[in-house]
């Protein structure tokens, strides 16, 4: 089994980077291989919107970048892990840098799921979807933003499971490795 | 001229030449300024090309009244770029000592027929505001913006009649010293055309824009395929 991890996290962001070698470790312990991608160090270009993924080289961004080798490790993958400092309730703009890319991995057209519409998927299967965010303290209204964004995101991602969860700072080490447990657990990686 | 009201449009659309993000900030810009207000836009992708005309655009919004930022919903929330300078605002700003009073307002717009895919980039610029200090204006929820595709809204007439409305009503409401009012929000996400229609044109216009670069064939490829 294959894990993605996209880490959204600014440089000497030690909470953040602590929470990656978690993962990281948690999810090696089970025999998963990990691909981890530090989004600030690499070269990605911000989505343009063009939809040229779609109708000019469908399914593949017409941005030649380090981005077209997260999506094909991303569709590839068996659970994808979004990791991010939660920002204004979101997504770190490194993080949302990758996942603007993402689009090309679903189709232009359209279906309709629990009453809504959204695009159908490309591929025949896609990964687990695992939202980890980094707060400073206890803020709740951020977190729901964060996790109300994840599951947003596993419907149009079509991920199959989802779980968001947020680790704060200050916490210790074996606290922030039973939330990663936990959140291993909910989505099916971990017992 | 009321110089001491100034009114600042961020568009977050990359898209050229035109956008609905820009059509909808425009058509709300106009009315502010037929009410006196000093009126500019910026488009944020142009103002990333180097440390200066990013401290430039920064410099800009410090000295807005109010801050609109009109934007196309990118995978559940913001573009990145939109992010980012919103991250360096809130870090300038908490660096600032004393700052004046700004007001924020958000537009959004989505592909999808449905206007409450936005509400979660609602969420996150009202939470935006609250971190670095903007009074929070609303935020103007649009589905099915492909319809309007960048077009100008004064030139569009009775199709985009609650989209215009809600934007009269708002111009007034900030010129007013008020925040968009829940009738606004409302109008703005009334559809424009039924689900059905918009998915089913949409299908078409997919397969037209494909057929133009010639992969017609190819809009089901699977790339990445294991």
């Amino acid at each position: 089994m294959k894990a993605v991890v996209l880490n959204g996290g600014v440089e000497g962001d030690d909470v953040l980077d602590t929470v990656d070698r978690v993962i990281a470790d948690e999810l090696a312990s089970v025999g998963w291989e990990v691909h981890p991608f530090i989004l600030r160090n690499m070269e990605i270009h911000h989505c343009v919107g063009c939809f040229g993924c779609w109708i000019q080289t469908p399914g593949v961004c017409i941005i030649d970048d380090a981005a077209r080798d997260i999506a094909g490790e991303v569709i590839e993958s068996d659970l994808a892990v979004f990791l991010t400092p939660v920002t204004f309730g979101g997504y770190s703009s490194e993080l949302k840098k990758a996942v603007d890319r993402l689009i090309c991995l679903v189709s232009p057209f359209f279906v309709k799921i629990a009453g809504e519409i959204h695009h159908r998927p490309r591929y025949e299967q896609y990964p687990r979807l695992m939202g980890v965010g980094v707060l400073p303290g206890i803020d709740q209204e951020s977190e729901r933003i964060f996790t109300t964004l994840v599951g947003r995101n596993a419907i149009n991602l079509h991920s199959p499971a989802h779980v968001a969860g947020v680790v704060l700072g200050g916490q210790s080490l074996d606290k922030i490795r039973e939330n990663i447990q936990a959140l291993l657990a909910a989505v099916g990686v971990k017992q | 001229m009321n110089s001491d009201k100034r009114f600042l449009l961020l568009v977050g659309s990359a898209k050229r030449p035109r956008s609905t993000s820009e059509s909808l900030g425009t058509y709300l810009l106009e009315r502010l300024r037929e009410r006196g207000f000093e009126a500019d836009t910026l488009l944020i992708h142009r103002s990333f090309g180097s440390d200066e005309l990013r401290e430039a655009l920064l410099e800009v919004i410090d000295q807005a009244d109010i801050l609109v930022l009109a934007f196309p919903l990118y995978v559940d929330s913001l573009p990145s770029l939109l992010v980012r300078i919103m991250e360096l605002m809130a870090a300038r700003r908490r660096e600032r000592k004393e700052s004046k009073k700004q007001r924020l307002l958000a537009i959004v717009n989505c592909g999808f027929p449905e206007a409450h895919h936005n509400d979660t980039a609602i969420a996150i610029c009202r939470r935006f505001a609250k971190e670095a200090g903007f009074e929070w204006a609303g935020g103007l929820a649009l589905g099915g913006g492909e319809f309007i595709n960048g077009r100008p809204l004064s030139e569009m007439g009775k199709k985009v009649r609650n989209v215009t409305r809600s934007l009269d009503l708002t111009a007034e409401a900030l010129a007013q010293s008020k925040a968009a009012s829940p009738e606004a929000m409302v109008l703005m996400a009334k559809p424009l055309v039924p689900g059905w229609m918009y998915t089913r044109i949409g299908g078409f216009m997919w397969k037209r824009r494909a057929k133009k670069h010639g992969v017609k064939k190819r809009l089901y490829d699977r790339p990445y395929q294991r």
